[in-house]
């Protein structure tokens, strides 16, 4: 009896979450509906729609389920399942609006483009299917970047804040769908912590949007705050085809720089700097890493830029540090003009693009919004090879791994040389997939690494003056918004998921069969 | 008191009085002579310098009536290094019990010394133009990796036979490194990938006999190829050329084009050759002793079998890509060898990814072949998997087992450091090769390619291995790969940690003196 009132409770936990996410987004459509109304009114209706339909189901799901404890092997369950259906049911205002129903596109392509775009806004990613950015009305254009904004900081920690009575299973979830091998805890309750980390994510976006709008010398607030959204985020939509290219203005792009650097950086550390008004920056060594990796990478484009393709040393600094905080941090903004400008690095030379490619792996800060590998694993998993070379001179020896001061536990060791065998394991499979689904080596390598790492743009067809609609067939696409939601919640939860069910089906089929 | 006397008892004192013991590398190396040096790096040299010797003076006698200036330098330079060799030899011997770092390093530089001594040759005949390519041809022989700058159809008989002589001389010495060297000489501290495991106690009693069974095994099968090659109807010639590359796993041939102008039963012949160089010496010895029980038991040996007709189903699957063509391109990337029947580049791209992975993992332990190798692969996923359940259940007791026998945390934490180690060197190369001008495809492909000592590559170098179309920069960039894939990566590291050791303790020995030598002044000046 106690088992199965105990499944219940499991149950329920996982669809209120799912339930007060989904109202989450809803409020999103809503606001985004009602800027329709004030502007052009196109997608208004379809906006609205969405808002409804996603705020019954959500608002059902909550007020019909109650939470309770929860069991360590349904916190990945729940993470997932979350995402699944902020993703399925974000894809709405595309479908309704018929953003992709453009030169021909049947109900199919148009159900798996708004699905593409709808994963890849909400893991941050900002690849786009999207050809067309003049029909969709204001409304769903800052809708798309809104996606970005709930899925940088992640539904579930959002979740998490309102949500006081989770206990140490809220910490669990949030550490189930936060990025980094291991989250701080800020303070000693976790919804605490959650509404801390969204506090000074409002705050960040807030202060880029400012930034923007003085950059651009005060002409939008609303592409000001389009592309806060995105900055803050690391995500990498924009509301105009070529990006921040759009502007070329130097202004504009250094705001860029600096947000999308600091994006990448944790959100803890940017809680610390406002809470304690201090710079704690320089004393993370993650940070310093962070800078030290985006700098090296940023003078050896430059170098290449300059040397190997002919461009002036102005145009190779401009093109080169700003792809490289692009890419570094995990965003996917581009200052190029146009196909063959200096901001589109598919014409640079292979070795920069090779470099961008490690860059794209590598990722940004633990507890950032960014994607990617993280920097703090790639020392631990740097130290673990030298580990090695040192184990094979003095095989007795016990060498801790540090990182900075702290030395690392062993169990988390393990754990990130696990993540980075599974993270190596899906570039291989996805390549494989997405190329016999249709697509180049170079395109599906870049594609994959990209949607693991929610970086966005990716290399060759997948560049970052072309969109996936392009390079991809639409069964490639689906893998490829299934890649993105795995390298959003850092590919555990979602494989625990399904084994988890896997176990669950086994252990129904050994039931029936007794 | 007591505890001296029984240790006086059972001789340990008396061991720990004695000299310092040598052990020879190679059975009958016994020296009678007094030894000088005891040096584990130098005795590995004078060991395959004479193995080297020998196989060269036989090349170029059998180059002789084609181009006999080739031929005579070959026969007297052979003849030199063998005799040269054969009297350090007796001055020579390893040490009885050296320390890894040094066995690594060793590894290192006994590689470096082949390649340069190919190298030196290819320049003093002239079959290659310039130095850089020399050695980049010699490093692809050597590394049996099948890359080349040499045109077929110019060179002379004995340039051919060496080239393939210098790939079966660098399997010899991969296969005796890997199966005899490291687990006899390192004993409980070999790596994983060197532990052969129990199958290494069957083979590889002690380092003597387990050399002379490597020997003759490594000899005889070899010879099948040659034999088996002769009788589908290639020449004299060609058969050694293509049967030195088969057993190596180095994947030369006698023309530009690969085995695509031989017949179909050579082609047949390569592949069942290739089949058997990949499974590795195990595989070989069970077989000779008609030993089917552990054929039957080893995991790698299925897991070998599975990816391989797995690899070539999912090749097959492709429009235009035969059966056939699948599985000779499966067998010869999965061996590492290289051989080609046709521009398989050409392909549909995920057919050409699936011979990217399968290049990738590579052969099983103890063959001459590169890679991750089928055993860490399939470790790897293990420990991978057992990580995922280590997520659900904090408390889980997760083994990972090779054949039977459970890995420890520290095995399995190695293993991890070799695989960040292959992924950092392979993307390292891409990042050379990209920067020295290849594209894209290119530079990964055949990053991969040299590292896993393949050869071939989509992009600039082609299905059938050629170097003509990258630059002095390009080829260069290859040597350290193929280099560092031919010694399994972790000498590698361990010889650029001795380095850095050698490099830090003389920094220290030099900030001392310098110390010492300002107080001397201070306390001279009072």
């Amino acid at each position: 009896m106690a088992r199965d009132a105990s499944r219940a409770l499991v149950a329920s936990t996982t669809l209120h979450v799912i339930g007060i996410a989904l109202s989450a987004v809803s409020v999103g459509m809503a606001a985004c509906a009602l800027l329709e109304l004030l502007t052009s009114g196109r997608d208004a209706a379809a906006l609205a729609a969405s808002a409804g339909l996603t705020a019954a189901v959500g608002g059902l799901l909550w007020r019909l389920t109650r939470p309770g404890a929860i069991r360590k092997r349904h916190i990945f369950s729940t993470v997932a399942w979350t995402w699944v259906s902020i993703t399925a049911l974000g894809a709405l205002p595309f479908i309704l609006a018929g953003t992709f129903a453009v030169g021909g596109a049947d109900i199919t392509e148009q159900f798996v483009n708004s699905l593409f775009e709808s994963a890849s806004g909400f893991s941050a990613s900002g690849s786009t299917v999207l050809a067309d950015f003049e029909s969709p009305g204001r409304g769903l254009m800052m809708y798309r970047q809104l996606t970005h904004w709930y899925g940088g900081m992640g539904v579930v920690v959002l979740a998490v804040a309102v949500l006081p009575f989770l206990g140490v299973g809220g910490l669990e979830l949030i550490s189930a769908e936060a990025p980094g091998p291991a989250s701080d805890r800020l303070t000693p309750r976790v919804s605490e912590t959650a509404r801390r980390l969204w506090v000074v994510y409002i705050g960040f976006t807030a202060a880029a949007a400012l930034a923007f709008f003085a950059a651009d010398g005060f002409s939008s607030l609303y592409d000001a705050v389009a592309h806060a959204f995105t900055v803050a985020a690391t995500g990498g939509f924009s509301p105009h085809a070529d990006s921040i290219g759009h502007y070329d203005s130097v202004a504009v792009e250094t705001v860029a720089i600096v947000f999308m650097v600091m994006g990448g950086v944790s959100f803890s550390l940017h809680w610390r700097a406002v809470a304690e008004r201090t710079l704690p920056y320089h004393r993370n060594s993650e940070f310093r890493t962070y800078l030290l990796t985006l700098g090296a990478a940023a003078a050896v484009i430059v170098v290449l830029l300059w040397l190997e393709n002919g461009l002036s040393l102005g145009s190779s600094i401009r093109a080169g540090v700003f792809t490289v905080a692009s890419l570094g941090s995990s965003t996917g903004l581009s200052n190029a003009t146009g196909p063959g400008s200096p901001g589109d690095y598919v014409m640079w030379v292979a070795g920069a693009q090779l470099v961008l490619l490690l860059l794209m792996v590598v990722g940004g800060c633990t507890g950032s919004t960014s994607g990617g590998i993280k920097v703090m694993r790639m020392r631990v998993l740097a130290r673990i090879m030298v580990r090695s070379v040192q184990h094979s001179q003095k095989p007795r020896a016990v060498i801790p791994i540090r990182v900075g001061r702290d030395i690392v536990s062993e169990s988390l060791v393990s754990r990130v040389a696990g993540f980075f065998l599974l993270h190596f394991m899906l570039v291989l499979g996805g390549t494989l997939v997405v190329t016999a689904l249709g697509g180049d080596f170079v395109s599906a390598l870049g594609a994959v690494v990209s949607a693991l790492g929610n970086m966005g743009p990716a290399l060759n067809e997948a560049g970052p003056t072309s969109n996936y609609a392009v390079a991809f067939t639409e069964p490639a696409r689906l893998v490829l918004a299934l890649l993105m939601v795995i390298g959003r919640l850092e590919i555990f939860p979602v494989l625990l998921a399904v084994m988890s069910h896997l176990h669950r089906g086994k252990a129904l089929t050994r039931a029936v069969r007794r | 008191m007591q505890r001296l006397a029984v240790l006086k008892g059972s001789g340990v004192l008396r061991r720990l009085g004695r000299p310092r013991r040598t052990r020879p590398l190679l059975a009958g190396s016994a020296s009678r002579a007094p030894v000088r040096i005891v040096s584990w790096t130098l005795a590995s040299i004078v060991e395959a310098g004479l193995t080297l010797g020998i196989a060269t003076m036989l090349c170029g006698l059998a180059g002789l009536g084609d181009d006999n200036a080739d031929a005579i330098t070959f026969t007297l330079v052979g003849a030199l290094c063998a005799a040269l060799a054969a009297a350090a030899r007796r001055r020579v011997a390893p040490p009885h019990r050296p320390t890894p770092g040094r066995v690594f390093a060793g590894i290192g530089l006994l590689w470096t010394v082949l390649v340069l001594f190919g190298a030196a040759l290819y320049a003093a005949t002239g079959a290659v133009d310039r130095l850089d390519d020399a050695l980049v041809e010699s490093a692809a022989g050597f590394t049996t990796t099948s890359l080349t700058l040499l045109d077929a159809a110019e060179a002379s008989r004995a340039v051919l036979l060496f080239r393939s002589a210098t790939s079966w001389v660098g399997g010899l010495t991969a296969i005796l490194i890997a199966v005899v060297t490291l687990p006899t000489v390192l004993r409980s501290t070999a790596l994983i990938g060197y532990s052969t495991g129990r199958r290494g106690l069957d083979l590889v009693p002690n380092a003597a006999v387990g050399t002379r069974r490597v020997l003759v095994l490594y000899s005889g099968f070899t010879a099948a190829c040659v034999a088996a090659y002769l009788l589908t109807g290639l020449g004299v010639t060609d058969a050694l050329v293509v049967g030195l590359g088969t057993a190596s796993t180095g994947g030369f041939t006698g023309r530009a084009d690969s085995l695509a102008g031989y017949g179909t039963a050579t082609q047949a012949v390569a592949a069942a050759g290739m089949l058997v160089a990949g499974a590795g010496i195990f595989v070989v010895w069970w077989l000779a002793r008609g030993r089917l029980r552990p054929l039957w038991r080893s995991q790698e040996l299925r897991a070998f079998a599975l990816l391989l007709a797995a690899a070539a189903a999912v090749m097959a699957a492709h429009r235009g890509i035969g059966w056939g063509e699948a599985g000779f391109m499966a067998v010869s990337m999965m061996s590492t060898t290289g051989f080609a029947v046709s521009d398989w580049t050409a392909w549909a791209p995920s057919a050409t990814v699936v011979m990217l992975v399968a290049a990738g993992i590579g052969t099983m332990m103890g063959s001459p072949g590169g890679g991750i190798k089928v055993m860490r692969a399939r470790l790897l996923m293990g420990a991978a998997g057992g990580e995922l359940r280590r997520q659900l259940d904090s408390y889980a007791v997760v083994l990972v087992r090779r054949d039977g026998e459970t890995l420890s945390r520290r095995t399995l934490d190695r293993l991890g450091g070799h695989q960040i180690a292959y992924v950092v060197v392979v993307g390292a190369g891409a990042l050379l090769l990209g920067v020295s001008g290849l594209s894209l495809a290119g530079s990964v492909w055949g990053s991969v390619s040299a590292v896993s000592t393949v050869g071939p590559a989509v992009g600039e170098i082609g299905a059938f291995g050629r170097l003509d179309n990258l630059d002095w920069a390009g080829r260069l960039a290859l040597v350290p790969l193929m280099m560092g894939g031919r010694m399994s990566i972790p000498p590698l590291m361990a010889g650029v940690g001795l380095v850095l050791r050698w490099y830090r303790t003389g920094l220290r020995r030099s900030r001392f003196a310098a110390r010492r030598s300002i107080l001397k002044i201070k306390e001279r000046d009072g």
